[in-house]
C-alpha cells in the first residue's frame, strides 16, 4: 500500500508548507461554513472567533519560521527574566484558545523562582509553542499548566509545559526523542507533525545556550527547556 | 438515517464536517483517534467511515489495517479526507477499503456529501 511513506525529502521548507496546511485548510472550511445564511448569530460568532484563532496559531509558526531562518544573522539580548512572569505573559496570551477548545491553561510552581538568563522573545515563542502543542494533545476540560523548577546546583532553571493526555507510545516517545535535536523529519515519522515546532525551539534553546527536553508520564508529557540561572544575586 | 463515522482529530474542522454530514440528513458521531473509531465501529455501526489520515497517535492505516483483518468490517466504505490527498493513488488504496479520495484543502461541502453517497 502506498501509505505515503518515504515519498520525498522533508526539508524544513517542506515541513513547513505541510504544518500551515492544516490552519489554512480549517479557515478555508469555516470560511464556506461561514457563507452558509441558514447558521445562527451565535454560530457565526464562534466561527469567525475559531477562524481568527486559527490564523494567530498560523500566523505565530511563519514568524517563528522567519526568526529561526534569522538566527545566525542576528544579535539576541539575554538578560535576566523572571520566569514566572514570562509565564503568565504566555498564559494570558494563550488563555482566549484553550477557552475556545474547551480547556484551561495555568501556570503552576513558585510565585518568587530564580531568574534565569535568555532573550524574552525567544522564551515566549518556545512556551507558545509547546502550548500550542499541549493544546492538541490534552483532553477536552484538562488543564495545561506552565511550570518552573530550579536547580541550583547546576545552575539550571527549567520551565515546562505540561499536558495531561493519552500517554505517548514507547514508538512515539523513541521518534519524539529523535525529533528533540534533529531536523524535521518525513511526515509519517509522527503522524501529524513534521516535528518543525520541535526544531525550532531546539534552535531557539541553542541561541540562548539552553536546550529543550520532554518527559513522559503516565497521562500525559511535558515539554521543557532548560536554562542557566541567572547570578545577579551571588554579586549581591 | 444512514450512519456515518467521522474519524478527525481537529477539533473545530470535525465539527464544520460533521454539521455539512448531519445537515444532508446522515446520522454522523465523530472520532478523534483510532482507539475511539475502533470502539464507536462496534457500537455505532457506521455504514460508511470518513478518514482523516493524519490522526494523533495511530495513523488512519493502522486503523485500516484493523478493519481490514475482519470480514464484516472490511467490507465498511471508506472515504479518506485528507491534507495529503496528492500522496495516495486511489486505486491502490482500494483493497483497503477506501473507496473515494477527498482533498481537504480543497474540498467544498458538497465533494464530501457526494463522495459519501458514491460510496453508499
Amino acid at each position: 500500500m502506498n501509505s505515503g511513506e518515504g515519498i520525498f525529502e522533508v526539508t524544513p521548507l517542506v515541513a513547513a508548507a505541510h504544518e500551515l496546511k492544516a490552519p489554512l485548510a480549517l479557515m478555508r472550511q469555516l470560511a464556506l461554513r461561514l457563507g452558509d445564511e441558514t447558521i445562527s448569530t451565535a454560530e457565526r460568532q464562534r466561527l469567525l472567533q475559531q477562524t481568527v484563532l486559527t490564523s494567530e496559531r498560523a500566523l505565530r509558526l511563519t514568524s517563528d519560521l522567519t526568526k529561526a531562518a534569522r538566527l545566525d544573522s542576528a544579535l539576541f539580548q539575554l538578560e535576566p527574566i523572571n520566569p514566572d512572569q514570562l509565564c503568565r505573559d504566555v498564559v494570558g496570551e494563550l488563555q482566549p484558545l484553550f477557552k475556545a477548545y474547551g480547556r484551561s491553561v495555568a501556570v503552576k510552581g513558585r510565585r518568587h523562582p530564580l531568574l534565569l538568563v535568555a532573550n524574552r522573545d525567544l522564551l515566549r515563542r518556545i512556551l507558545l509553542g509547546f502550548s500550542d502543542n499541549a493544546l492538541y494533545y490534552s483532553q477536552p476540560g484538562t488543564a495545561v499548566h506552565l511550570q518552573i523548577q530550579a536547580f541550583k546546583k547546576s545552575g539550571v532553571v527549567r520551565v515546562g509545559v505540561r499536558d495531561f493526555g493519552p500517554a505517548l507510545s514507547s514508538d512515539m516517545w523513541r521518534t519524539l526523542q529523535n525529533k528533540l535535536n534533529s531536523a524535521p523529519q518525513a511526515i509519517h515519522a509522527r503522524p501529524e507533525s513534521s516535528g518543525l515546532g520541535l526544531f525550532i525551539a531546539s534552535q531557539f534553546a541553542d541561541a540562548m545556550n539552553g536546550r529543550i527536553g520532554a518527559v513522559r508520564h503516565k497521562d500525559g508529557a511535558t515539554f521543557y527547556v532548560e536554562l542557566q540561572a541567572s547570578r545577579q544575586l551571588s554579586f549581591l | 438515517m444512514t450512519r456515518v463515522l467521522l474519524v478527525e482529530d481537529d477539533t473545530w474542522l470535525a465539527e464544520v464536517e460533521m454539521s455539512i454530514i448531519s445537515d444532508a440528513g446522515y446520522e454522523v458521531l465523530i472520532a478523534p483517534h483510532a482507539p475511539a473509531a475502533i470502539e464507536l465501529v462496534d457500537s455505532f455501526e457506521p455504514e460508511v467511515i470518513v478518514l482523516d489520515v493524519l490522526l494523533a497517535g495511530s495513523t488512519a492505516f493502522a486503523l485500516l489495517n484493523e478493519l481490514q483483518s475482519y470480514s464484516d468490517t472490511g467490507l465498511i466504505p471508506v472515504v479518506l479526507c485528507t491534507n495529503i490527498a496528492d500522496q495516495f493513488d486511489a486505486k491502490k488504496l482500494k483493497e483497503y477499503g477506501v473507496m473515494r479520495v477527498v482533498d481537504k484543502t480543497t474540498m467544498y461541502p458538497e465533494d464530501l456529501i457526494a463522495a459519501i453517497a458514491g460510496v453508499l
